[in-house]
Parts: C-alpha cells; sequence; structure tokens
C-alpha cells in the first residue's frame, strides 16, 4: 500500500494505515491515550535521564504475573506503578453462581501455596450462617493441616527470597522440605495442591496411616533439617547485609497500610488472628507469637523462620491431644442458610485471610467477598521501592511474599 | 541468460551462497598451487628463517581449538556440581554419566537460527560475541602450560594480558548498547563500570607480586617459583592472592558478582536479545574466561607448572630406539604376552570356576592398565612438559572448582555493595600490599 501523503507532504502517523519506519519496534510503555488521572499524567513524564523498565509479567522474579513498571534514574528506582490483573478469574463471582459445597473447590487455587487457608475462612463463614457444630475431632485435623500447610509456604518463601537475591541452592533445598509436607497432606486429601479438603461442618476424612506415618517420620528430623537448610542463609554476610535495613516499615505505617500477619509482625505488633479473636481449636493450644522491631526484609525473613518453629510446636500438641469422634458434622445434602450476613477472619501464612458471605436464603451465596492478604501487602511497595536499588526492589517484593493468585483472585 | 538467471533465482540462499564461494575456493587452491610449485623453495626458507611465525600460528590455532573443549569441560562441571551442591542429579543422559550433554549444547545453539532482532544496531550487535570469545581466546595465548608449552613467551606477558581481558567489557558494553534493550543496556553499563573498578586493585594486587619476580614474563615468574611449595608467591605475598582472587572474581563476572546477567534483576543482561550461536559465543567465553583466571591465579601464586615438591630422584632416560636396534622389536612383541599369561596365572591358578579364557581377559586387562600406568610414570619422570602440564591443569582446576562451589552457594551482591568494596576495601588493601612488599624489599635488600 502507497502511504498516502498529507498537506505537508508526508505521512501523518495518525493514520492508522500508515506505519513509519521510526516507529517499527519501538516498544515504549506510556499508554497511547492521554492521561486519566493526574497521578498518571505524573508518573508517565519523564525527567531527564529517567526510563522506563518493565518488570513482567513474564520475569524470572515476580512471583507469577505481576507487572510493574518501573521508572528509573540509573540503577535508583524512582516511582513505579503495579499493574494487577493478569490473573484475574472472577472467583468471587464464580462462587456466587455455585451452591455451598461447590464454592470451596473454586477458593483453593487463589493461593496456591496455601491452599487450605483460602477453604478455611469461607467454610468458617458458611458454619456460622448455618449454625453449625463441629466436631472437635475436626477442628484439631484441620489445625493440624493447615498449619503443615503454613510450613510448606514458608519453607517456599525462604528459597524465593534466596532466589531473588541469585542464591540458586535454596530453592532447591526448601523445596525438599516442602514436597515432604505435600506428599503428606497429599496422603490426607487426596491432592498435591489444591487440596479442597474443607468440608461444612468437618473435614473431608479422617487422619490415615500413609499420612501419620510420614508425619511422624518428618517430624523427627524437621527442627534440624530446617535450620541446616537455613544456616546457609542467616550466617551468609552476603544476605544479611543485603536484607538489614532494606525496606523498613514502622508499625504505623504498616497498620496504615493494613499489613497483616508476618509482615506486621516484623513491625513490632503483635497482632495474630489466632490470639486477637480466637477461632477454632487455638485457644486451647500453647505457642508463641514471635515478633521483630526492626520492620526490614531481614525481620520480615526471620519471623517467618521463628513461625515455623511455632507451628512445629502446635502440630506435636495436637498430635498429643487429638480427641476421638467424628470428623463430619450431620448436615442435609441440600443447604439452604437463613437470610443473614456472616464474616470470618484465619491467619494464614501471609496474614489474615478473610470471607464475607451474605445469604439470601437459597442455596448459593448472594454476595461472596474474598479477602486476600497477598493484595494489600503488595499495595506498600509503593511507599518500599522507591529510592531503592532495582536489585533491592526485587528483595523487598520477595520479601512481602505475594501470590499473584491470590492478588487477582 | 533467461534459463540461467531461473536456475539462479531457485536456488536457496545457502545455495547461492555455496554457488559463489565454490568457484572463488577453486581459483584460489590453484593458485596456490601455483605459487608453492614457482616459488615454494623461497617460502620454506623464509619459514625457515622467521620461526617466530610458525610458532604464532601454531600457537594460536592450538589455543583456538584448546578453548572448546575446555569450555565444554566446564560448562559441564559446573552443571554436575551445582546438581550435586543442590541435592539434584543432574545432567544424566547423554554419554556417561551425561558427560557429553555440553557437546549436545554446542550443537543446539549452532544449529539455531542466526536472529536478530528488531532494532538492534546490526553490525555491532554482530561484532560483540566475537570481541567477547576472542578477547578471552588470546588470553589464554600467553599461559605457560607446562616448560616449553606455551604460546608467546613475552616478556609484558602479564601486562598483554590485562590489556586483552579489559576488552571484554567493550564486548559486552557493544552487545548492551546495541541489543536495542533496557535490559541489555543495564547489564552492559553495569559491566562497564564493574570491570573497570575492578581492574585496578586487580592490577595493583600484582604489582608487589612484579617487585618480587622482578619480571613481567608469565614463563619467568613461573621458574622463579620452582622447589618446594613454600617458594610460591602465595606464601610471600598472601593479601596480594586474596585481592587477586576476588578481583579476578568480578572481572569473570562470576558469582558473586554476577550483576552484569543477574537474572532475578535484569532478565540475561547484556545477553537476553541474543540466542544461538552468538549466545553461544558469550557462554563459551564465560567459560573460557573462567579457565584463564583460574590459569593466571595458578600460575602467579600458586607455582604454576611446579610440583610442590621437587622429584627426589633425578632421572635421565635415554630413550633412543634406534640404539636398541632389534631388541626393541622383541620387547614389543614378547613382553605383553608374557605380561598377560603372568598376570592371568594367580585367576587362573584361585578357582577352578574361573576359565582359561576369562583369566586371559582379566590378565590383558590388568596388563594394559599396568603398561599404561608405566608409561604415563615414565613420561612424568622423563618429560618434564608431561608433568608440568598435569600440575598445572591439576591446580588449575582446583580454581575453577572453587568458582563453581561459589556459583552454588553464594547469593549475589548489590551494585553500591560491589563497587563500594572495589574502591573502599580493596584498592586500599591492595596499595597497602604494594607499600609493605616495598618496603620489605627495600629493607632486606638495599641498594
Amino acid at each position: 500500500m502507497t502511504a498516502p501523503t498529507g498537506t505537508r507532504g508526508r505521512a501523518s502517523s495518525d493514520d492508522p494505515r500508515v506505519m513509519l519506519d521510526e516507529q517499527i519496534g519501538v516498544f515504549e510503555p506510556i499508554p497511547p491515550y492521554p492521561p486519566r488521572t493526574e497521578r498518571e499524567a505524573e508518573f508517565y513524564t519523564l525527567r531527564d535521564g529517567e526510563m522506563f523498565i518493565n518488570i513482567g509479567p513474564q520475569h524470572p522474579s515476580t512471583h507469577g504475573v505481576l507487572r510493574i513498571v518501573l521508572k528509573i534514574d540509573g540503577e535508583n528506582v524512582v516511582d513505579l506503578d503495579p499493574v494487577l490483573g493478569y490473573l484475574h478469574r472472577g472467583v468471587e463471582k464464580l462462587c456466587e453462581n455455585a451452591d455451598y459445597h461447590q464454592a470451596i473447590c473454586y477458593l483453593d487455587p487463589l493461593e496456591y501455596v496455601s491452599s487450605l487457608f483460602c477453604e478455611w475462612p469461607a467454610v468458617m463463614a458458611f458454619e456460622k450462617l448455618l449454625d453449625v457444630e463441629v466436631p472437635r475431632r475436626a477442628e484439631y485435623i484441620r489445625v493440624l493441616s493447615s498449619e503443615l500447610n503454613r510450613v510448606a509456604s514458608h519453607a517456599l518463601f525462604m528459597g524465593w527470597m534466596a532466589l531473588d537475591l541469585g542464591g540458586l541452592t535454596p530453592i532447591l533445598w526448601s523445596f525438599i522440605e516442602r514436597d515432604e509436607i505435600v506428599e503428606m497432606l497429599a496422603a490426607l486429601t487426596g491432592q498435591r495442591m489444591l487440596f479442597n479438603y474443607f468440608r461444612i461442618g468437618g473435614v473431608n476424612g479422617d487422619l490415615n496411616h500413609e499420612f501419620l506415618s510420614r508425619l511422624g517420620d518428618w517430624m523427627g528430623r524437621a527442627t534440624a533439617q530446617i535450620e541446616s537448610n537455613t544456616a546457609l542463609l542467616n550466617e551468609n554476610e552476603i544476605f544479611v547485609r543485603r536484607m538489614r535495613g532494606l525496606g523498613t516499615m514502622d508499625s504505623e505505617t504498616a497498620l496504615r497500610m493494613c499489613m497483616s500477619g508476618p509482615n506486621l509482625r516484623a513491625t513490632g505488633v503483635p497482632f495474630d488472628l489466632r490470639r486477637a479473636h480466637p477461632y477454632s481449636v487455638f485457644p486451647e493450644l500453647e505457642f508463641d507469637i514471635p515478633t521483630r522491631t526492626e520492620g526490614d526484609c531481614l525481620a520480615r525473613y526471620l519471623v517467618r523462620l521463628d513461625e515455623i518453629k511455632q507451628s512445629l510446636r502446635i502440630i506435636d500438641q495436637c498430635l498429643n491431644e487429638m480427641p476421638d469422634g467424628p470428623v463430619m458434622a450431620k448436615l442435609p445434602r441440600l443447604l439452604r442458610p437463613r437470610p443473614g450476613r456472616a464474616y470470618a477472619g484465619i491467619e494464614g501464612p501471609r496474614g489474615q485471610y478473610a470471607a464475607y458471605v451474605v445469604s439470601d436464603g437459597t442455596d448459593q451465596p448472594f454476595r461472596m467477598r474474598i479477602h486476600d492478604p497477598s493484595y494489600l501487602h503488595l499495595q506498600s511497595v509503593g511507599l518500599l521501592m522507591p529510592g531503592h536499588l532495582i536489585a533491592d526492589a526485587m528483595a523487598v517484593m520477595a520479601s512481602l511474599d505475594p501470590i499473584m493468585g491470590g492478588v487477582d483472585k | 541468460m533467461t534459463a540461467m538467471a531461473r536456475t539462479w533465482g531457485r536456488l536457496t540462499l545457502a545455495g547461492k551462497v555455496i554457488f559463489t564461494v565454490l568457484p572463488i575456493l577453486a581459483v584460489l587452491t590453484a593458485g596456490l598451487i601455483v605459487v608453492i610449485v614457482l616459488f615454494g623453495g623461497g617460502i620454506l626458507d623464509f619459514l625457515a628463517t622467521n620461526l617466530w611465525l610458525v610458532r604464532f600460528v601454531v600457537a594460536a590455532t592450538a589455543v583456538l581449538l584448546m578453548s572448546v573443549p575446555t569450555a565444554f569441560l566446564i560448562i559441564y562441571m559446573e552443571m554436575k556440581v551445582i546438581a550435586l551442591m543442590n541435592l539434584r542429579i543432574g545432567p544424566d543422559r547423554v554419554g556417561p554419566f551425561g558427560s557429553l550433554l555440553s557437546v549436545v549444547h554446542g550443537l543446539k545453539v549452532l544449529m539455531k537460527e542466526d536472529f536478530s532482532p528488531t532494532g538492534v544496531d546490526r553490525i555491532v550487535f554482530t561484532l560483540a560475541p566475537i570481541v567477547v570469545f576472542m578477547s578471552t581466546v588470546m588470553a589464554l595465548l600467553v599461559i605457560p602450560f607446562a616448560p616449553g608449552l606455551f604460546g608467546q613467551d613475552f616478556n609484558i606477558g602479564l601486562l598483554y594480558f590485562f590489556a586483552i581481558g579489559g576488552m571484554t567489557v567493550v564486548g559486552l558494553l557493544m552487545a548492551g548498547w546495541s541489543s536495542f534493550n533496557k535490559y541489555s543496556l543495564l547489564g552492559g553499563l553495569r559491566s562497564a563500570a564493574q570491570v573497570i573498578s575492578y581492574e585496578i586493585p586487580l592490577t595493583l594486587s600484582v604489582v608487589g607480586l612484579l617487585l618480587l619476580a622482578g619480571t613481567m614474563s608469565l614463563n619467568q615468574i613461573s621458574l622463579n617459583q620452582a622447589g618446594w611449595f613454600s617458594d610460591w608467591y602465595v606464601f610471600k605475598q598472601p593479601l596480594g592472592a586474596l585481592i587477586f582472587f576476588i578481583a579476578a572474581t568480578a572481572e569473570a563476572n562470576r558469582t558473586p558478582f554476577d550483576l552484569t546477567e543477574a537474572d532475578s534483576e535484569i532478565v540475561a543482561g547484556f545477553a537476553t536479545e541474543y540466542s544461538g550461536m552468538r549466545f553461544g559465543f558469550f557462554f563459551f567465553a564465560e567459560y573460557v574466561n573462567v579457565f584463564v583466571i583460574s590459569a593466571l591465579i595458578v600460575t602467579l601464586f600458586f607455582g604454576g607448572w611446579n610440583a610442590p615438591f621437587p622429584w627426589p630422584w633425578p632421572v635421565a632416560l635415554n630413550l633412543d630406539p634406534g640404539s636398541l636396534g632389534i631388541g626393541l622389536l622383541i620387547l614389543v612383541a614378547i613382553v605383553p604376552v608374557i605380561g598377560t599369561l603372568i598376570l592371568a596365572a594367580p585367576f587362573w591358578l584361585a578357582s577352578s570356576r574361573v576359565k582359561g579364557w576369562q583369566a586371559l581377559v582379566m590378565g590383558f586387562i590388568l596388563f594394559n592398565l599396568v603398561a599404561v600406568t608405566a608409561i604415563f610414570g615414565i613420561a612424568y619422570v622423563g618429560l618434564d612438559w608431561v608433568a608440568g602440564l598435569l600440575w598445572f591443569l591439576g591446580k588449575t582446576y582446583v580454581f575453577v572448582f572453587t568458582f563453581v562451589w561459589m556459583r552454588g552457594t553464594l547469593p549475589r551482591v548489590r551494585i553500591d555493595q560491589l563497587m563500594g568494596f572495589a574502591w573502599k576495601w580493596l584498592l586500599p588493601a591492595s596499595l597497602l600490599n604494594l607499600f609493605v612488599t616495598a618496603a620489605a624489599i627495600a629493607i632486606v635488600n638495599p641498594r
């Protein structure tokens, strides 16, 4: 096609049929439309010496499909714009079109490294709506399996953290730990990652021999094994120097940015939903809430290490005090809860997981809202990253431990 | 004419190239034969009087040919060693214990499409891997592998080495700049900053050694360290050796200083847009560089080709086959038979279940082992360069293993920590080393 010539004698760049030579292969992250907000206008204005760099959605260290447009000046991050939604599946809407039993299985893939924690708040909210009394054995099994899942999640976090800092080995070592736990949970629930194990009024099956033998086998060496795995990082001068004092956040800011879980406890606030708003059988169990006051990346990492030890304590107590009895409450096949609303929140490996359910009396939830901590943690990258180097930006993001499945829902 | 044009048009690009090149090659070959026939004697005389030219061509070819298997070996070593450290199995499919995997990798990158993305500066983009690879291989030219086994014995060998090593950064910068990619740009700039910063402590750390050695010829430095291992320069220059090791790690862009290709930050650094054999050149250059750096550390500080102890029994072997005459023929014919029978006898006598042929096979294998050991032993004792090469390669691969070990263990440092370490710690330390060495020489050895 010949390019139409305009009045000024050259092809107009507004003509959609014309592709000007100099524009071929120029991929600027600046959107083609005029800025819609003041913030957008400010972000997409480049000062002298600055440039945009696109981190993600396909990037080795973005933990999924997070895209961050970084505005950098040399190696320094000046500003950033996280772009979410690459993994949006409409889980909440899907749950509203399924009945109460079916809704649970949609929640597993939200956080694919700690699936049990996504099921639990929804199941608890449904139980509140239905006024179901969960058998004590089922509660103990829930605590036992979910604490195992927490250890697996934290083990994976340590590996990822090291991988984002350039260490090759810890990720594979922590996958060993995680694989053992995941295999024993597979023996219990039938699935390796997306367990779909909790049911309204109990769990989907009693403890079995394979699970218990694997668990007993692992518990004997878990502490020593985890400590030997983490020794490679904790005593590494390069690792500690990179993490200490990086991405520091004080407790007020953390509370204002709606942080929860280990990220909040790393700033010195001993807020743990298992103690603050006790649920299930946690009031009967003995465990500490590890906190740190520094609020930097190293503190976030170390708090998670301490939490692993507390989780092992809880697992030990659960095994000792496991009561006899049924694992499911007696429930009708078709559930029609009373019209009303219910909220339930639990403490997960990343923070506060919660579900808010509105029932209109039919067998499907009228409205279901899922609260995920990763999303709220991700909003503080705007505070933590600017002023640091690109390498530190990756470390900060890894220390917040977001899972994109939960962020985009 | 039209028929020819049509035939020409049907050829593929490769066909067109071959049909153009073949006649040229034929004409050149014919011309070469004519030249040799007419002026052969003159050329031979010229080469005989200028032996350095022959030596240089042979050395360059040998070094180029040696670099590729070395890279294959180190790549395989890295894959396997890091796999074992990660509690994985590593390559185990191609060849015994997966040892041919790196060769297959090499073939794979050769067969890939020679692709260059839109927007790149085509000429610079193509030249960059060549610059990087050639500068690495050229550095091999001055390394003394064994007594008499080196490319060129420059009296400024070390200076040549630093000059050529510094050229690598030009290639990396070319790659980063021409790739039309911001990750590449960042990687290229990082490598420029890093290599220029570490060049200074790297060079300063050996100045103390040069004061001691009194020469820049790597060959002479190796000769100076002959004798017991306490004569090695690492014991006279421990701080210099440490600084040199650290700075060399940064110079070779190895973990923990591999910021130029930090995969979790700037996807693959300067090599992001490269694929196929252009990437292959970068890849080979990196591993040849590891070998070169290790070899230089060994040459400067760990005695080069010298054994850690002097051979206590001086042996003068006279292995002139002509002087043995017919006896040699008898030796070659009879000794294997008798040796095999003698070594087979215990197996045959030990158990009645062992058949005669089985005993003979065992005897033959054992005889071969004994013969190989004996030949190697004689070569080791009698030939300087065999012993030297064994010791040199052994020590070098110890350092190659150290580099691989560090890659499996350490995380990456940050760019400001990297630069701060070079300017705040390594540079003063190397100056201190130089000062102390100079003062010691002045005190011990006053003019």
